[in-house]
């Protein structure tokens, strides 16, 4: 390809959408299969050889089959969106080789669509009706390895007019006005940054991307990066030109390999293309932007740590200030923005401020992406209007609990973040509001949990994920951590003492108060949340050694209510240690002796008749889970 | 080390091999002692010890004399020094022959043990390096790391990059690669170890043909993840971060893979394996082993209660 100028854009958009225009003479209709990590890990890659095998047999030559990123709704991977002449396009769910087949003959060949495999319209289904598309806009519909496909839904148009028609100052005026902060988590505003970097007077600046998504729950930039990278690199220049940077490193974890393949191969076509390089698109302005590989260090999400990291240094955090906008990367100044910020400057200097405004709040204004993920219908990626409340995300656009289960709590922000409960399900999502509830917006992992989670092993589970990766510079962090996952190990294997949780307050006190970085400064706060909302389960644990989820084994027992259980057999067959006896449509029985307390039994009943008692407990088991009177005499 | 290590003990004090042998011998050493250099010398040319614990003031050959002639013939021995008199001369020269560690005399129980444990954990780090040792570096393996370290030569902050290409190649980064990382990029040693070690994608222990990764992130572990890296442990008898005897699987276990979606999952190699099961993860593993992994067909089994015995009846018995 050779470099290209303002006026190529314009040619290969308009070249673009003549050739991608369904219609007679040309092709008449599109085949869309949604290649990310998911769709692939699902089968996404035999059903696409299916696919074209079927094509081949029958050879259609008027249909064009092309690979996308995630189409969001990852549980339902694989998916293919299928648009032909004068019909509205349609997702195919939960695909495989035979049935690919089928809908090819039947959709393509035949004209009529095979809606038994198909998702509703979109305007029909709450996940998609809900939504609103920025950061996502490409995503699903071009082909990431393709520069044109991107250049044809107005990709680089804002570059050129950043690097054309805009002054720096311009640039980070249209930034500041649109109140767009920033998208990893502390929301600070980025037109600041960008101004603050911009002030700085050096040689050397960098502009920096950090695709180092380490929070646990969260995979939002793994799939704009992989589905949309051109969008990343976009912004990148847009902000190199604000700040007046040369230079720009994208730091990606080394786990994703798809992000890094693509994000790759972006930055070469780009190089190719002129966009990136010496004197891009002809206006005289220089941008040289590489990858950095992480290396599987938490910490370096930071943005001290992650800048000591490029250096090729331990990833570890220094104090602040000086901030990196004046002392950043190699003590030059820096910004470091986050993958989904950058993928939305691009529409925001096209489209202008009151557009980005129309959406969301007055103080956050804009879209946010989500993951969805745990015991949630619709796991999968999706993009709300800030202030959206948090029960419209958990029942219309989540599709409520997996299996119909209770929900418990949601967890937001990793192990930065915290535990929301039903009560107060009603938040708008905005990053004040949810910093009220104690958890923090983070990068946009939520992890839903149902009646089956016991709380204080979830903050364990933090607490042991942060306590590990902390890089042990300074002593609140590497040892309260410490401290306090052995006093929740404690309490979840039966030796809690009273004034443990008031122990654990305390604690978590002193070490927000007191540690360097924002890892040892959050990372109470899963424990703080839980204690907040569910006291009484810490409470339980501790005075009555009564796990009421049944996951700590040793503050359990399993028992059946004669009154509720069928006979079925269920519990007995998947018993690993023989401990249920019973026989056919008789009520079964758990010997407490040989029961190791693995859930099996609860997980197999249907009938709920398996209920979950403190260990080793000795009173009527009726007057305290079982069921009542009213149940019995049915 | 399925039973604790084999000790020598040698003292010109008899008292002190027999207070130490008491002491190590009720919690599982086995322990042998010799009266002296010379002893000490003829008894580790016929057995085999893991470790030996020496004084160095004796009579005729000293413990000095004792640990080089060690370090020459037995190299892969551990030694720890007793003394009374540690004297910064002689400490000076045994830390240079390379000891693990000291024991003050007199010891307490406490002091004693601490050291062995210690020891014995030394002793065991050092296996799998005394393996890499005698695996030797193919030539173009060699060719290959200078060539990444070369390229990387004058760009500043290239130590985790050269690191992660090398990694790849020789599939771990054993003292000998780092070292000559440091020495190829101008780096310290110990800076080119600081790295290693602070970053979880570096492993300085052989992997094996194929490396487990299961993701412990949130959606996963509240998805049950626990429950298959045990099955994982279990089949095949290791932990998080070894590798199988055979070195066909090395487990590793990762914050987060970003397939929330999908959970719970791991990768092997490069495949995503999701919605895992301690059931279906066992399939996952056999597509990778040479010889199948305990395959699981329990028979469906039903429970007949007669009389207050209880039968299990397998339905294929019942059948036949």
């Amino acid at each position: 390809m050779p470099r290209l100028s303002k006026e190529d854009l314009k040619k290969i958009q308009q070249q673009h959408v003549e050739n991608s225009a369904l219609g007679d003479g040309g092709i008449r209709g599109k085949v869309i299969m949604h290649m990310g990590t998911c769709g692939i890990t699902a089968g996404a890659e035999s059903v696409m050889e299916a696919l074209t095998d079927e094509i081949q047999k029958h050879n259609i030559r008027d249909v064009a089959i092309s690979a996308s990123g995630c189409a969001g709704l990852c549980g339902r991977e694989p998916i293919a969106t299928i648009e032909m002449q004068g019909c509205e396009p349609i997702k195919y769910c939960d695909l495989n080789d035979e049935k690919i087949r089928k809908i090819v003959v039947e959709h393509i060949l035949e004209g009529v669509p095979a809606l038994d495999f198909a998702l509703p319209m979109k305007d029909e289904m709450p996940f998609y009706r809900l939504q609103e598309s920025r950061v996502l806009r490409n995503i699903g519909y071009i082909d990431p390895e393709k520069i044109n496909e991107y250049i044809a839904r107005d990709g680089y148009s804002a570059a050129a007019k950043a690097l054309h028609d805009m002054t720096a100052e311009e640039i980070i005026t249209v930034v500041k006005d649109s109140g767009i902060r920033g998208r990893g988590g502390a929301g600070f505003p980025t037109g600041l940054k960008w101004e603050f970097a911009s002030k700085s007077q050096a040689g050397q600046k960098y502009m920096l991307c950090n695709g180092d998504e380490g929070d646990p729950g969260a995979f939002m930039d793994r799939s704009v990066m992989e589905a949309d990278p051109h969008s990343v690199i976009e912004g990148m220049i847009i902000g190199a030109k604000a700040i007046g940077s040369s230079k720009g490193v994208i730091y990606v974890r080394a786990e994703y390999p798809l992000a890094v393949k693509r994000l790759q191969l972006a930055i070469d076509a780009c190089y190719e293309a002129g966009l990136l390089g010496n004197n891009i698109l002809g206006s005289g302005f220089d941008f040289d932007l590489e990858i950095y590989l992480g290396a599987g260090a938490f910490v370096c999400g930071e943005e001290t740590a992650l800048m000591r990291s490029i250096e090729g240094k331990r990833g570890m955090p220094r104090p602040r200030p000086p901030f990196p906008a004046h002392k950043g990367l190699w003590d030059k100044p820096s910004v470091l923005n986050n993958v989904e910020t950058l993928a939305q400057i691009a529409p925001i200097l096209l489209k202008g401020v009151q557009w980005y405004r129309s959406v969301g709040t007055e103080k956050s204004p804009g879209t946010k992406v989500f993951c969805l993920a745990g015991a949630i219908k619709n796991v999968g990626l999706i993009e709300v209007p800030m202030g959206i409340p948090l029960r419209t995300i958990v029942y219309d656009i989540g599709g409520g609990m997996e299996k119909k289960r209770k929900f418990k709590a949601v967890q937001m922000g990793g192990p930065s973040g915290g535990c929301i409960p039903e009560s107060i399900l009603d938040t708008p999502v905005t990053y004040e509001d949810i910093v009220k509830t104690g958890a923090i917006m983070g990068s946009g992992g939520m992890v839903f949990m149902d009646d089956n989670n016991c709380m204080v092993s979830v903050a364990k589970f933090f607490l042991g994920f942060t306590s590990d990766e902390s890089c042990g510079k300074c002593p609140p962090c590497r040892i309260g951590t410490r401290i306090m996952l052995d006093l929740l190990t404690d309490i979840t294997e039966g030796r809690g003492k009273e004034g443990d949780v008031a122990t654990l307050e305390d604690l978590s006190a002193d070490i927000i108060a007191t540690s360097l970085c924002g890892l040892g400064q959050t990372a109470p706060n899963p424990v703080l949340s839980t204690v907040r909302y569910f006291r009484d389960e810490y409470e339980s644990h501790i005075k009555e050694q009564w796990c009421k989820a049944g996951i700590c084994r040793n503050l359990c027992s399993f028992w059946i209510d004669e009154n509720l259980c069928k006979g079925c057999g269920a519990c007995l067959r998947g018993c690993p240690s023989k401990a249920i006896i019973g026989e056919k449509k008789q009520p079964h029985k758990i010997i407490q002796e040989v029961c190791v307390q693995c859930r099996s039994c609860f997980e197999a009943c249907k009938f709920e008749s398996i209920k979950i008692l403190p260990a080793h407990y000795n009173g009527d088991p009726y007057e305290l889970v079982g069921s009542s009177v009213a149940e019995r005499q049915k | 080390m399925a039973e604790g290590p084999n000790i020598l003990i040698v003292d010109d004090e008899a008292v002190v091999i027999k207070s130490a042998e008491r002491i190590l011998k009720g919690v599982g050493y086995s322990i042998d002692g010799a009266l002296g250099g010379r002893e000490a010398i003829m008894k580790i040319e016929h057995n085999d010890y893991d470790l030996v614990f020496t004084d160095l003031k004796m009579p005729e050959v000293d413990g000095i004399t004792l640990i080089r002639w060690i370090k020459n013939s037995k190299p892969s021995l551990g030694i720890v020094i007793i003394t009374g008199y540690p004297s910064q001369e002689t400490m000076k020269d045994a830390l240079e022959i390379g000891i693990i560690d000291y024991v003050p005399k007199p010891f307490t129980p406490a002091v004693l043990l601490d050291v062995t444990k210690r020891a014995e954990q030394w002793v065991v780090d050092k296996k799998p390096e005394k393996d890499t040792v005698a695996e030797a570096f193919p030539p173009s393996m060699l060719a290959e790391i200078d060539r990444i370290i070369y390229s990387y030569k004058d760009k500043p902050g290239s130590s985790i990059p050269v690191l992660q290409r090398c990694q790849e190649i020789v599939g771990y980064l054993p003292p000998f690669v780092q070292k000559r990382i440091a020495r190829g990029l101008h780096i310290p040693p110990a800076e080119i170890h600081s790295i290693v070690s602070f970053y979880s994608f570096f492993t300085m222990k052989p992997r094996g043909d194929h490396t487990i990764n299961v993701c412990l992130g949130t959606a996963c572990y509240v998805k049950g993840i626990d429950s298959v890296l045990n099955k994982i442990k279990n089949v095949l008898k290791i932990d998080v971060g070894e590798t199988t005897e055979d070195r066909v699987f090395s487990l590793e276990a990762v914050r987060c893979l970003g397939c929330c979606a999908l959970a719970p999952v791991m990768i092997i190699d490069h495949d995503t394996h999701s919605s895992l099961t301690p059931k279906n993860v066992i399939g996952a593993l056999n597509k990778y082993s040479p010889f199948p992994l305990e395959t699981e067909s329990l028979p469906a089994e039903e429970t007949v209660t007669m009389g207050g015995v209880e039968e299990i009846i397998s339905v294929e018995g019942k059948e036949g």
